[in-house]
């Protein structure tokens, strides 16, 4: 796994995680807190029904009075009750429903003694039936219970309740109540989200919706008619729908997992831009660091950072220059070593000159001998391979006494030294040579012939890369900050010739290295040591085609 | 029930039961033509004042799309006004004239002479060809079975092609086989009554106006249709001369009215359980139904020896679906009853009471499309329905008041029921058919 994904990784789960806990913390409380408060809700509701029902059965008791009263004054009824075929049947049979009706009920039968239907307000084709159960089981009830009413149509819950009266010696029941339907429970159920039923066993008039949530339950007597008519306790179940809190916990997952993914985004691209900003410039150095090699130690290591980054930065760049200095006296050993090689090829050389003279003098020596008078002709015959003996140990001199310059150690006027030698180039041909010389810049450490054996290489160089011998080389000079070898002149020669490939620019500074027929292969070569040996730098910019750019850092002299 | 009336039931119910031949209504026997002296079937008493205009008071919607055939007792006075058949039978079930003065019988026939003066409303005399017409629109077979001799004779055969029941005599004073032609406008059938109606009266969209064809004493006829629980009002109001209700509660407000004469009209109809095939009734104690209305009723036990047209339809092909025969599961367990109709909902509600389909079974009221939707498909475990006493064929009358599925059934009698006639006092004579129908007379013309 790479930094930079470690990185979005442990910023993404530093951000994530804490929110996900706060989140689920949330729900939890949430739910908690809400549900508590839909028990105390439903809890406050149950203690309203159960003063409601008993207000109900109050109210009920008070019209039952009412309706006695009303009933046992009322001479036609006696008449119509107590003397069968007065001919007040009809009136006899309306009566309850009539009475049902003013009186506000849903629900109202009158039985006599037998315990027969005389008269009924909610089926009143239902007379002469027996039902001697229900006033019994509503008096053990305690006067009021939950029933099924009976009617044509369908029988429906109501809430009972019993009295009585005595006429002409006979005791008659009413039995008076209330509808229980739906609209009587949404009457107590203050909003939509509280659902009131009524449980009667086995059979559950409704049941609770899947939503919802039992909460509290309040009971009260339900009278089983039939065969064998009893009592059971009929059940008032309070539930409170959960559809809002399952709505509210949705909505506040919803929200949360946008939050989530908003801030899981955020985090991302933060993390991202962090990562990048961080690895960017340590990517920079590692290739940088990856380019460093014994040949390639003119990287420059420069950052103007506080942080890390800018300390690891200036390691390396004083690693490098470590590295450089070690290189440099490496490459003195080895050219101490060459010196070594030099000699022994000096010495073979000028052996190798030596013995046609020697075998030369030799000759003389013999034809002086043996035969003067062929000593002149002797002489003339050989003395072609003399001179030209001569020559080539002349000639190996000459090499060999560039090799090794004589610097003076005086303050160099760069400018004036690179007017100097353009000034001897004499003709360039179609060869443009530009001088762009800095005004003002201090004299350099170096003595002025190394200065113009550098310039007369690399110019020359320079040249003989032009294609064709047109183009433009350009000599330029100006200051350096040197922060590393301290403040210094720089010398730039640019040509617009053909360049070096990586292969040429890795073997350019060896000795006796060329591309050019007739070069020796020692111009770069000597250029480099003469640098080195002024406590320089040298750099090469180059590109197949484009030409090169050659940039030589010399120390200033001290004032 | 005393032991002459039991007797005869038992006779009636021996008589029945050993009749093999096809079902055919127990008829008034045909005693002749009433003379017209003779007023026993005049309602209205005491001194007579001639007056041009008399006001009907009704309670039920006339609707002309039902003419001649009515389904109701206000359509029943209005129609009875406006057309005939050719004869007609009085409270005592005298035959009288329609528009037919004569009638004989010819060996196979039955031969009609039409009145002469007969006309229809736009004063184009009645032929032989229009009677067939009309009745080819409402008996196809009765059609056939008519020859006309000349524009006044018709001959009809006693047996239809083929054989089948002999056609009573009776039958022809049917209100279904009354002679019309159809109106110009599609309103109104045009008839050959004593009075036509001439539409709303301008301003009161609820006032019809039938006036005489030919004056000859008779008033104007203004018809006004009140809500159910409105014709106290209407009699508070004087605006009822004659006023034709079974609201209890109305007749005992009427009695103590002055100036008005509460007329008990002929038990004209019945209320009936319908029982689709595998259904069984309980027991319906009978004489306990009588408290469960509140109209004036009487058990239909057949005490009065009278045979309604409905009691033995099982042997007509009645034709079309048989109902539902799935037995109790594929049935709904319920009675339904017409909403409108309040005694039926009283009885249907007495039977629950009583559970005389069982236990568990409810009573239902629908509107009136869908109680005939309902009773036509006979997915239900019983109807109750009220039946107007008919002349008519009874598998004729069956196929068209009856559901098809009822040929398996069972039709149980209910409840006699009747109307009564709240008359002002001194209205122009009012005759009593035998159906309870009342028919405006001119204080000179006989019934």
């Amino acid at each position: 796994m790479t930094f930079r994904a470690r990185l979005l990784v442990g910023f993404g789960a530093v951000v994530l995680v804490p929110l996900v806990i706060f989140g689920l913390r949330v729900r939890a409380v949430m739910a908690n807190r809400l549900t508590t408060a839909y028990q105390q809700r439903v809890a406050a509701l149950v203690a309203v029904i159960r003063a409601d029902l008993d207000r109900q059965s109050t109210g009920i008791a008070t019209r039952l009075d009412a309706l006695r009263d009303a009933a046992a004054s009322d001479n036609r009824f006696r008449t119509a009750v107590l003397q069968a075929g007065s001919g007040e049947r009809t009136y006899l049979l309306d009566y309850a429903g009539n009475a049902m009706r003013l009186a506000g009920l849903a629900m109202l039968q009158i039985q006599d003694d037998d315990g027969r239907i005389v008269s009924s307000g909610h089926f009143r084709n239902e007379y002469d039936r027996l039902e001697r159960d229900l006033p019994r089981l509503l008096a053990a009830a305690g006067g009021t219970a939950l029933l099924r009413a009976r009617t044509a149509e369908a029988p429906f819950l109501a809430l009972a309740r019993l009295d009585s009266l005595r006429l002409g010696g006979r005791r008659f029941t009413l039995v008076g109540g209330i509808a229980v339907d739906s609209s009587f429970l949404a009457r107590l159920a203050p909003d939509s989200e509280l659902t009131i039923a009524v449980v009667i066993p086995p059979d559950s008039v409704s049941q609770p919706e899947p939503a919802a949530q039992v909460l509290s339950t309040l009971t009260r007597p339900f009278v089983v008619e039939g065969d064998s008519a009893h009592l059971v306790a009929a059940r008032i179940v309070v539930t409170h729908s959960l559809a809002s809190l399952t709505a509210l916990r949705r909505g506040v997952a919803l929200s949360f997992l946008v939050a989530v993914l908003a801030t899981g985004a955020i985090a991302l691209l933060l993390a991202a831009w962090l990562s990048t900003r961080i690895s960017r410039p340590l990517t920079a150095l590692a290739e940088k660091t990856a380019a460093v090699d014994m040949d390639r130690l003119d990287v420059a290591f420069e950052s103007d950072r506080a942080d890390e980054i800018g300390i690891l930065t200036r390691l390396l760049g004083a690693m490098t220059e470590r590295l450089r200095a070690g290189a440099a006296r490496l490459r003195e050993a080895e050219r101490r070593l060459a010196v070594g090689d030099l000699a022994r090829q000096v010495n073979h050389d000028i052996k190798n000159g030596l013995i046609p003279i020697r075998n030369v003098f030799r000759h003389f020596a013999q034809a002086a001998a043996e035969s003067p008078e062929r000593l002149a002709e002797a002489f003339r015959e050989r003395q072609p391979t003399v001179e030209s003996s001569i020559s080539y140990l002349e000639s190996l001199a000459g090499n060999y006494a560039r090799l090794s310059p004589q610097p003076t150690g005086e303050p160099c006027d760069v400018n004036a030294v690179v007017r100097d030698t353009v000034s001897r180039l004499g003709h360039t041909g179609q060869a443009e040579v530009r001088l762009e010389l800095a005004d003002t810049i201090r004299p350099a450490r170096t003595d002025p012939l190394v200065v113009r054996r550098i310039l007369e290489n690399l110019i020359g160089n320079a040249l003989d890369s032009l294609a064709s011998g047109a183009g433009r080389v350009t000599v330029s000079t100006g200051p350096t900050d040197g922060e590393t070898n301290g403040p210094g002149v720089r010398i730039t020669v640019a040509d617009t010739g053909r360049g070096m490939t990586r292969d040429e620019l890795n073997r350019a500074f060896d000795d006796f290295y060329t591309t050019k027929p007739g070069g020796t292969g020692l111009g770069l070569s000597i250029v480099r040591r003469l640098v080195l040996d002024a406590s320089g730098a040298l750099r090469v910019e180059t590109q197949p085609g484009a030409g090169s750019r050659f940039f030589v850092d010399l120390p200033v002299a001290a004032k | 029930m005393n032991p002459l009336r039991t007797r005869c039931v038992v006779v009636a119910l021996l008589a029945a039961a050993c009749h093999a031949g096809p079902p055919r209504a127990e008829l008034p026997p045909i005693p002749g033509a009433a003379a017209p002296s003779d007023t026993s079937c005049a309602l209205s008493t005491g001194a007579v004042v001639a007056r041009d205009t008399v006001s009907l008071a009704v309670t039920e919607r006339i609707d002309p799309a039902h003419a001649p055939l009515p389904r109701n007792d206000a359509e029943r006075l209005v129609f009875a006004q406006l057309y005939e058949p050719l004869l007609r039978l009085d409270c005592q079930g005298r035959t009288l004239p329609g528009v037919a003065r004569s009638w004989s019988q010819d060996g196979d026939h039955w031969t009609f002479t039409l009145r002469e003066d007969a006309r229809f409303w736009d004063g184009a005399p009645v032929t032989t060809l229009d009677v067939v017409a009309a009745w080819r629109s409402r008996d196809s077979s009765l059609a056939r079975a008519a020859t006309t001799a000349d524009d006044h004779t018709l001959s009809v055969r006693r047996r239809a092609e083929g054989g089948g029941p002999e056609i009573p005599l009776q039958m022809f004073a049917d209100p279904v086989l009354a002679v019309t032609k159809p109106a110009p406008g599609g309103n109104w059938p045009i008839g050959t009554g004593r009075f036509w109606v001439t539409g709303a009266e301008a301003g009161t969209p609820d006032v019809l106006v039938a006036r005489p064809v030919a004056r000859r004493g008779l008033p104007v006829i203004r018809i006004t249709s009140l809500p159910p629980d409105g014709a106290r009002d209407a009699l508070d109001a004087g605006g009822a001369d004659l006023l034709v209700v079974d609201d209890p509660a109305t007749l005992e407000y009427a009695a103590r009215l002055r100036g008005y004469t509460d007329v008990p009209l002929e038990w004209s109809r019945t209320y009936v359980l319908l029982v689709p095939a595998g259904e069984r009734a309980g027991d319906l104690r009978l004489e306990s139904l009588r408290d469960a209305v509140h109209g004036d009723a009487r058990p239909a036990d057949g005490s009065d020896g009278a045979r309604p047209w409905f009691t033995d339809v099982g042997h007509c092909e009645l034709g079309g679906p048989a109902g539902r025969d799935g037995g109790d599961a594929a049935r709904r367990r319920r009675i339904v009853y017409n909403q409108a109709d309040r005694s039926a909902a009283d009885l249907a509600a007495r039977l629950v009471g009583l559970g005389v389909l069982g236990r568990g079974t409810g009573a239902a009221g629908l509107s009136g499309t869908a109680f005939e939707s309902a009773l036509r498909a006979g997915g239900d475990a019983g109807y109750v329905l009220e039946l107007h006493a008919r002349v008519y064929d009874p598998c004729r009358a069956a196929a068209t008041e009856l559901p098809a599925w009822i040929a398996a059934g069972k039709v149980v009698p209910l409840l006699d029921v009747r109307s009564h006639a709240v008359l002002r006092r001194a209205l122009p004579r009012l005759w009593s058919d035998w159906d309870g129908t009342l028919r405006f007379a001119s204080p000179s013309a006989s019934p």
